[in-house]
């Protein structure tokens, strides 16, 4: 008996704090969905522990190109490669550098402060990934047209788009949120400068 | 060769008017106060924001040396040594010189042309000797790919010295394990430059093995082979352009990096198998310059390469590579057959790179005086220490014992040694 209402007060407690949904889009200057933008909830709490990330590199790339992440989140950084890679940051949010190493050698990173940070490898200077660090557990990507659907617990938050090649500042995506029986919706709008990509050089000519 | 020195500079003494310097002391504070609170408003947002990526870079290498080469003067002085930097003549003989020296100034240019073209050039500046001082166009080329890592091709136009070298594969195309390359490397990669086009495909074949072919057709070769065969050989980080003239031991003499006589590009083709999981790779190369030797002045020279590169243990690297080939000219008898393999073990951990190599390499004479002989082996040891992103110390001994009948005083045996911090931007 003692059992069964455990059972039925978690059941109870999981179905009070289930999450709503905010479900919208983020759009460029000319109203285009912008895909791979991330959307999240700066006031809200952390989870004690989240877990470990990795942030791989494969064929002189890294892999994802855009790693989201809880504030302090630790990511591994393994080298799947046949050559070495000396990955690094200069950014403010986080500043490292793990050097020359191939396969699990590097020491894990733990990410501590909200922000973006841009990664890079000294050796090949096409190969660049972006750890996104947000402040709260509650965070989505968008699809390939833009759209979202961000799980969110009861209540009003402010919520926030982001964007790798943003020029709008992310204060100025800030909306406040309220999350109550009927599902939410909102759009941001974020405008973007053209991505400039580095291919790699995969041949022959390409460092080792 | 730089001289250090400390440059005195004039003593500023600031005007004794209190009011003035209050009012500025007032505005600095003002200014200071404004930087902080602008400061403090910004900074979450600039924590969010990522650094604009630019469709052009610019890299750069620096190397400062100080060193003590062999009693001989190096080549780059029309001198018999073998290493790089050498000695002076005095009045009985050559007497050994401890040079500070920039070895090395690199500026590497990349970035994004349409169509996914990626352009590349490089400019170095070396003051070690006194024959040229003028930038020197290392590498200027332009490439396409297609494909994935595991099937592709691509092609490529421009001035690129065909990659045959193992070691050369470090910041800018520097040597990776060594200060000083061995003597086929210093050869394929730091005096031979070709001008024209390349192909290349490659392809993950079953039991994990890469398999990569390139081939292409240069100009610019037509006198490789004078170095070999009236110089000798070589270990030596001199990074030639293409638009330089080396220095040969016959006073006066010289032969350009890039000449064309007869109009006939060079061939050449370099052949990889790696094994995916990164135990080693194999690499066969060739090049023939196809040239007439009845022409003036042109040096038919062909050779071909092996190598491997191993890693029996994930912080081992073992390096072996052979270069074997043959030059003929009309002019006087310089027609040589040559010959070197130098295996390198080296062990990294960290920050830290230990290496040791031998080389051993040889020039026959094929046709009688003037002589060509020139044989001999070289220990190299070296130690480099990377701190940080940007810089590196490197200690490098070289002991080496030739001989080289054709030219006068050639050290039968000399040892040199070399430190070096290297910045990179």
């Amino acid at each position: 008996m003692r059992s069964t209402l455990a059972i039925l007060a978690l059941l109870l407690a999981a179905v009070a704090a289930r999450a709503g949904e905010v479900r919208g889009r983020v759009v460029g200057a000319e109203g285009e969905g912008l895909a791979d933008a991330v959307v999240f909830a700066s006031d809200l709490p952390l989870r004690a522990h989240p877990p470990a990330a990795v942030m791989d590199q494969v064929h002189k790339q890294f892999v994802p190109h855009l790693l989201v992440v809880p504030v302090g989140t630790e990511v591994r950084f393994p080298n799947h490669d046949q050559i070495h890679h000396h990955v690094y940051s200069f950014s403010r949010a986080k500043s490292f550098e793990l050097p020359l190493y191939k396969g699990e050698a590097a020491t894990p990173v733990t990410f501590d402060t909200p922000g973006a940070v841009k990664i890079g490898c000294n050796i090949h200077d096409w190969m660049s990934a972006v750890i996104l660090v947000v402040p709260s557990a509650y965070a989505t990507r968008t699809d390939a047209d833009g759209g979202f659907v961000l799980d969110l617990p009861p209540g009003e938050h402010r919520v926030v788009a982001w964007h790798e090649h943003a020029e709008t500042p992310l204060d100025e995506t800030a909306r406040r949120v309220a999350i109550g029986t009927a599902p939410a919706e909102a759009t941001f709008r974020v405008v973007v400068r053209p991505p400039i990509e580095r291919p790699p050089i995969l041949g022959a000519r390409g460092i080792p | 060769v730089a001289r250090v020195g400390i440059r005195r500079v004039g003593t500023f003494t600031f005007p004794p008017a209190r009011a003035k310097a209050a009012s500025v002391a007032g505005l600095m504070r003002v200014v200071a106060v404004a930087c902080v609170l602008g400061a403090a408003a910004g900074a979450w947002a600039a924590e969010w924001e990522t650094p604009r990526d630019w469709p052009v870079s610019l890299r750069a290498l620096l190397d400062v040396r100080v060193g003590q080469g062999t009693r001989a003067p190096a080549f780059t002085d029309r001198g018999p040594g073998k290493t790089r930097y050498g000695g002076d003549r005095d009045g009985t003989g050559f007497e050994r010189e401890t040079r500070v020296t920039l070895s090395q100034l690199l500026l590497e240019l990349g970035g994004r042309l349409p169509w996914r073209l990626v352009p590349r050039v490089e400019l170095g500046l070396e003051t070690a000797s006194d024959f040229e001082n003028r930038p020197l166009l290392v590498e200027a080329d332009v490439r396409r790919e297609w494909g994935t890592w595991e099937r592709g091709f691509g092609v490529g136009a421009g001035l690129m010295p065909p990659p045959f070298s193992l070691e050369h594969t470090g910041p800018a195309w520097t040597p990776r394990y060594t200060l000083t390359p061995s003597a086929g490397g210093s050869w394929v990669w730091e005096e031979l430059r070709t001008t024209g086009l390349e192909a290349e495909g490659w392809r993950v074949l079953p039991g994990r093995l890469r398999l990569d072919v390139l081939g292409g057709l240069g100009w610019g070769t037509d006198e490789l082979g004078a170095l070999l065969s009236e110089r000798g050989w070589i270990l030596s980080d001199y990074l030639s352009g293409v638009n330089v003239t080396l220095p040969l031991p016959v006073p006066g003499k010289e032969t350009a990096v890039f000449s064309e006589r007869d109009g006939v590009p060079a061939l050449y083709l370099w052949t990889t198998l790696a094994d995916v999981d990164d135990r080693g790779a194999l690499y066969v190369g060739y090049l023939d310059t196809a040239g007439d030797p009845d022409v003036r002045g042109l040096w038919a020279t062909r050779f071909g390469t092996v190598g491997a590169v191993v890693h029996p243990l994930a912080p081992l690297d073992v390096v072996v590579q052979w270069v074997e080939g043959e030059t003929r000219t009309r002019v006087a008898a310089w027609d040589a057959r040559f010959r070197t393999v130098a295996p390198l073990v080296s062990a990294h951990h960290g920050p830290h790179r230990v290496s040791a190599r031998w080389d051993w390499f040889e020039v026959s004479d094929m046709d009688g005086p003037p002589r060509s002989d020139d044989h001999g082996n070289a220990v190299t040891l070296a130690y480099l220490l990377a701190i940080g992103l940007r810089h590196r110390v490197g200690v490098e001994w070289i002991h080496t014992d030739s001989r080289h009948p054709g030219l006068a005083h050639a050290d039968r045996s000399d040892d040199a040694w070399q430190v070096s911090y290297r910045f990179r931007y």
